[in-house]
């Protein structure tokens, strides 16, 4: 008995140290995202598909998630961003919806518990979205978990809910409106900071599960800019663990590694080009 | 009336003068990996290796974990296991990337219109439902490249409005970045209509109108403005984030000048709004890169869209368009739920 215990946790040290590893090498990479969003897609189903009750299949969802984000933040992971209830979210059955708000509050209680997540690696939680829609009591537990991480300072963990993408645009520019200023002075800078999410870096990768490729009203401001990657994988949040997550680090620190220097090459080509064709433009006019 | 359009394209085309230069999509990272440039990746390895490192050795003090500092030499040898990964990661994105350039050999084959309305008919008779609008996203290549610049930008579009016009779908959005199809637009009608003629014969032309919201353009086929076949919209950056930025501001004139009241601004007033200056949310959205990115498309119009796109596919071809519709048949919106 005591024999089997040990391998299990000589065999989860090994497996911890695999992790710290290869968090490492990316950190040391330069290369990893520094802003992650996460469409946490598919707990329902994959209650579904194992036959438990709905409220287990959220648990292993955020199991999940904690595994997750601990990865993110180790390889260097600046911010992270995750959906966690979307405002259309309210017309599920008031079962659901209830056992949801449930687990919410237990679990943004306990983020902020000792040795949990937040204080295991300093972060700081935020809840982002229309934060009036929430229940009293469900309020209440969010001021205190922000309240009590609001010091820490190396990483972010922005917690969406109840959230969605239109209603977070219509927010800034409501919001931008009734502070009275300029006319001139309103650009996309401005807009940008006034988001929920206006004093995380840009986003550089979102990742979404259980195969479906839309962006469901999540973060459509951020993830329409050039340049940001979209993941989709064909898994339930669940099943998505720390193993594909390094893989999708992986892959996003080689393409970032190699495009930059890509750019710097096809900026000087295209100096040659403009060089040879300036020319031959004058002669034609 | 004609010299007025000319006008026009003129004003259109010294208007928002974008550098294509500083804009240009870099290319694919694909092709770090076809050809000569192989070298170039090891030499961007050996570069990451040797010279980032004085750089580098500062920054796990701003954010390590746990107060942990990482010495010198475990410093280096995670240089090193970082250069292994990428060499195995990397010769394995090789051959993923030749698996997927056979794929699409195979499907170009399988799916093959050859300038036939009918047969892309027969094809999407047997799917269950078709998007209402169809967005693509199209890119330009460089110059230089086969089916490069403008002008294989338009021609790339053109074909888009071909099968979509075949597939029965009526309205359809053409973005790109740096906004050239609005420039060329008459250029662009002419194209399509030389490339409608050949898939429907000359006698035969489907009539279309392409809009240019930004500019609240319409621009028909043909002299009478009835009852075309396709409505196409022309989109660009500038239709975005800039468009929501215009909207704040005349918003925000108008509660300063006390029109509009601040509790009359609502999420339904800023859709409407928006609707109207750029156009209807898309079903399904088709990219013809080799990996998703969205460049700049509305964001407010990218609510509940599908994407397709195929790892690394490079071209507008028709096995992209026919699988997307296949997809958005199969698929299933419940919002919220």
């Amino acid at each position: 008995m005591s024999m089997e215990a040990e391998t299990t946790l000589s065999w989860f040290s090994a497996s911890e140290w695999i992790k710290n590893q290869f968090s490492n090498v990316i950190k040391v990479s330069n290369s990893a995202p520094k802003h992650v969003g996460f469409v946490m897609d598919g707990n329902r189903r994959y209650a579904k598909k194992m036959d438990i009750e709905v409220k287990e299949g959220h648990e292993a969802g955020y199991m999940s998630m904690s595994k997750v984000l601990e990865l993110c933040y180790q390889a260097g992971v600046d911010t992270a961003t995750v959906f966690a209830f979307s405002i259309e979210n309210f017309k599920r059955s008031s079962l659901e919806v209830d056992n949801l708000m449930q687990l919410a509050r237990e679990r943004i209680r306990q983020l902020a518990d000792k040795g949990e997540l937040a204080e295991k690696y300093g972060i700081r939680v935020k809840v982002i979205g229309d934060l009036t829609l929430l229940p009293k009591d469900i309020y209440k537990e969010v001021k205190r978990t922000t309240d009590l991480t609001k010091n820490n300072t190396r990483a972010t963990l922005n917690i969406c809910f109840p959230y969605t993408g239109r209603e977070e645009i219509f927010h800034s520019v409501k919001e931008l409106i009734s502070e009275d200023v300029p006319i001139d002075s309103i650009n996309e800078i401005c807009l940008e900071k006034h988001l929920y999410t206006g004093d995380s870096p840009p986003l550089d990768l979102l990742v979404r599960t259980s195969g479906v490729s839309r962006l469901s009203d999540f973060m459509l401001w951020q993830a329409s800019n050039k340049g940001v990657v979209i993941e989709l994988i064909d898994r339930l949040w669940p099943e998505f663990g720390p193993l594909n997550m390094a893989w999708i680090l992986l892959k996003f620190a080689f393409r970032k590694s190699f495009s930059v220097k890509h750019e710097l090459e096809d900026e000087v080509e295209d100096n040659d080009e403009l060089m040879e064709t300036l020319p031959e433009d004058k002669k034609n006019l | 009336m004609s010299s007025e359009k000319i006008a026009e394209n003129a004003r259109l085309l010294g208007g928002e003068d974008v550098d294509v230069s500083n804009n240009r999509v870099p290319p694919p990272e694909a092709s770090v990996l076809k050809g000569p440039s192989r070298l170039k990746a090891l030499q961007a390895v050996a570069h990451s290796v040797a010279f980032d490192e004085d750089q580098n050795i500062k920054t796990p003090k701003n954010n390590a974990f746990w107060n942990q500092e990482m010495g010198r030499i475990q410093y280096f040898i995670c240089k090193i296991l970082l250069v292994g990964m990428y060499l195995v990661f990397g010769s394995f994105r090789y051959l993923q990337y030749e698996y997927n350039a056979m794929k699409l050999r195979v499907w170009n084959v399988i799916y093959n219109p050859s300038n036939t309305p009918q047969l892309i008919r027969q094809d999407v008779t047997k799917l269950d439902k078709i998007p209402h609008r169809l967005a693509a996203i199209l890119e330009m290549k460089s110059a230089g490249s086969v089916g490069g610049g403008a002008k294989g930008l338009m021609n790339d579009g053109s074909e888009v409005v071909c099968w979509t016009v075949s597939a029965g779908i009526k309205h359809l959005i053409l973005y790109d970045f740096d906004g050239i199809l609005k420039k060329n637009v008459l250029e662009f009608r002419e194209e399509i209509r030389a490339k409608l003629s050949k898939y429907f014969g000359p006698s035969n032309v489907p009539k279309f109108a392409l809009r240019i919201p930004h500019k609240n353009k319409v621009y028909f086929s043909n002299d009478d403005s009835d009852k075309v076949s396709l409505e196409i919209s022309l989109l660009s950056n500038r239709d975005g984030r800039q468009t929501i930025v215009d909207l704040t501001k005349t918003m925000a004139e108008l509660t300063k000048s006390k029109e509009l009241k601040a509790e009359d601004i609502t999420m339904r007033l800023m859709d409407k709004e928006l609707t109207q200056l750029v156009g209807p949310e898309p079903d399904l959205l088709l990219y013809f890169g080799p990996s998703l990115d969205l460049q700049g498309f509305p964001p407010w119009h990218l609510r509940l869209t599908e994407f397709h796109w195929e790892q690394d596919n490079n071209q507008v071809a028709y096995s992209i368009f026919i699988r997307g519709l296949h997809k958005y048949s199969n698929c299933k919106i419940n919002v919220g739920k």
